[in-house]
């Protein structure tokens, strides 16, 4: 094929072969003997990169300069896209700052209401625990504070973080606590996002059965449970747990607290809730021998007025201790400026 | 007449050996991460195969088995294998250069096709003998797919940007004989 076309003289293919057979034999060892040691010839490659690779700085320049250019040119093409994104992101942003500036200022309020202690309910013992019932459950311990600390059955008992249980028996210096996971604990909560009343129900083991629930579709697993003032037993919103599934595929519920530290526990001292029994004298401030006080004069005022007041107005009666003493020393202050 | 081919031949040679020194540059300068997406294509080789194809008198085996050599070296890969294989390829295509002359784009292109697909099948039974590690296979496939899909604006830029052409009829060589 290539006889009749080709026109180069006779000795060239011969010599053009043997070039090329050369050639191509020098490469296969090359190759063979970068695989057989391949640490020589790697070393052979690095020193040929060291020769050339230093003498390129001159490249290097422009080349570096034209990619910064290319690099700028393409954050022109993106500058629209990016000022949507920056847009967007400062619109998130705006959010953030309102709710951060709405919890600064709830923060101080509350800060306030803390360092004024109108709340009886904010005040707690705490107890070491002196021993458990043995078993390894642990559905009641011991804790060494009593009746002479003004320990009262049916308290809640807290470690640091969530609901550990209730007083149950009270001694003169010790009194006794049903942990949440006792068989015989049934304690109301409230299941957090979707607001559904349930009954926590210890039964012997380390996560309590979640019983009575109004919807259970409506239950995800980690949804917050706090407690109840169902019955009066407990003071509401301590975190009890979240959600849980069970292995036995019935609804049950993590507790907060770590029940395998049981160290310290806290009391909380709740008062019974306030019996509204009569209208009126709840919404006017006394004076310590309890006439009635005109809440804007602070004079004693001698109509309560209580006939005049309809019924319905004791339920929107908000539990906070925000009606003002007048000339009282401890009337706290709520007024927004404060607290900016 | 004489020296004007002379210079010709060389001035091309020169010129392949800047497009070379040129991609090989741009690969081994840190411009820019790898991509995800589709590899980019062996320009240089298709151009090599091309310009082969076109004009073989450009291209010396020596000057292309070096310069993949020097590749090899200088792109840390297995020296030796890629640059005996390429020599291989453009010898073959070498030898069809009369034949290729008188085809069409589609027909050379499946020629060259088949040529690089050869030639990587080759690279990578070489490796597997002796053991390398190869790139992984749909790379490398892909890799392929896209120099054989680029190979006819390759093509088109040779011919029309650098002006290498299939030669003429009547066309004659240095030596004063039709090519």
């Amino acid at each position: 094929m290539a006889s009749d076309r080709s026109n180069e003289a006779d000795f060239v293919r011969p010599v053009r072969r043997l070039v090329i057979g050369v050639l191509a034999l020098l490469l296969l060892a090359l190759f063979l003997l970068w695989r057989i040691d391949s640490p020589r010839v790697e070393r052979f490659r690095t020193a040929v990169l060291d020769t050339v690779v230093p003498n390129m700085d001159w490249a290097m320049a422009p080349v570096t300069r034209v990619s910064r250019m290319v690099e700028d040119f393409r954050s022109y093409a993106r500058i629209y896209e990016q000022n949507q994104e920056l847009r967007r992101e400062l619109q998130q942003m705006r959010a953030w700052r309102e709710a951060a500036l709405q919890l600064e200022q709830r923060n101080a309020q509350l800060l306030d209401m803390a360092r004024v202690r109108l709340d009886p309910q904010l005040t707690h013992v705490t107890g070491v625990v002196m021993a458990d019932a043995g078993s390894p459950f642990r559905q009641s311990v011991l804790i060494n504070v009593g009746a002479r600390d003004g320990i009262v059955d049916g308290w809640a008992v807290m470690d640091g973080l969530g609901l550990a249980g209730r007083i149950a028996g009270v001694g003169e210096r010790s009194s006794r606590v049903i942990l949440l996971t006792d068989s015989n604990s049934r304690v109301p909560v409230i299941v957090q996002p979707s607001g559904q009343h349930a009954l926590l129900s210890g039964d012997n083991t380390a996560m309590p059965v979640l019983d009575f629930v109004e919807n259970a579709d409506e239950l995800r697993p980690g949804d917050r449970v706090v407690s109840a003032s169902d019955g009066g037993v407990f003071p509401p919103g301590l975190l009890v747990g979240e959600v849980a599934q069970g292995a036995d595929g019935r609804t049950r519920v993590r507790l907060a607290a770590d029940y395998g530290r049981l160290d310290f526990l806290r009391v909380l001292r709740s008062r019974p809730a306030e019996q509204i029994d009569q209208t009126g004298a709840l919404l006017r401030p006394v004076d310590p021998s309890g006439t009635p006080l005109d809440p804007t004069t602070g004079v004693p005022a001698p109509a309560p007025l209580a006939e005049a007041e309809p019924d319905t107005a004791t339920e929107t009666v908000e539990p906070v201790p925000a009606v003002p003493l007048p000339g009282g020393a401890e009337a706290p202050v709520t007024d927004g400026s404060q607290n900016e | 007449m004489n020296e004007t081919w002379r210079l010709n031949t060389l001035a091309h040679l020169g010129l392949w050996l800047a497009i070379a020194g040129v991609g090989t540059l741009i690969h081994i300068l840190p411009l820019s991460g790898p991509e995800p997406g589709w590899p980019a294509p062996d320009l240089f080789l298709a151009l090599t195969l091309a310009w082969v194809l076109r004009r073989p008198a450009h291209l010396p085996a020596a000057a292309i088995a070096l310069t993949f050599l020097a590749q090899d070296l200088v792109l840390m890969r297995p020296p030796g294998l890629w640059a005996l294989i390429v020599l291989g390829g453009s010898e073959f295509l070498r030898r069809r250069a009369s034949v290729v002359r008188e085809m069409n784009l589609l027909l050379e292109w499946a020629m060259v096709s088949a040529v690089l697909i050869a030639m990587t099948l080759a690279y990578r039974f070489g490796l597997a003998i002796v053991m390398v590690g190869r790139d992984p296979l749909d790379l490398s496939l892909a890799r392929l797919a896209v120099t054989i899909l680029v190979y006819p604006l390759v093509v088109w830029a040779l011919q029309s940007v650098l002006r290498v052409r299939k030669p003429a009829t009547g066309e004659l060589d240095e030596l004063g004989r039709k090519l």
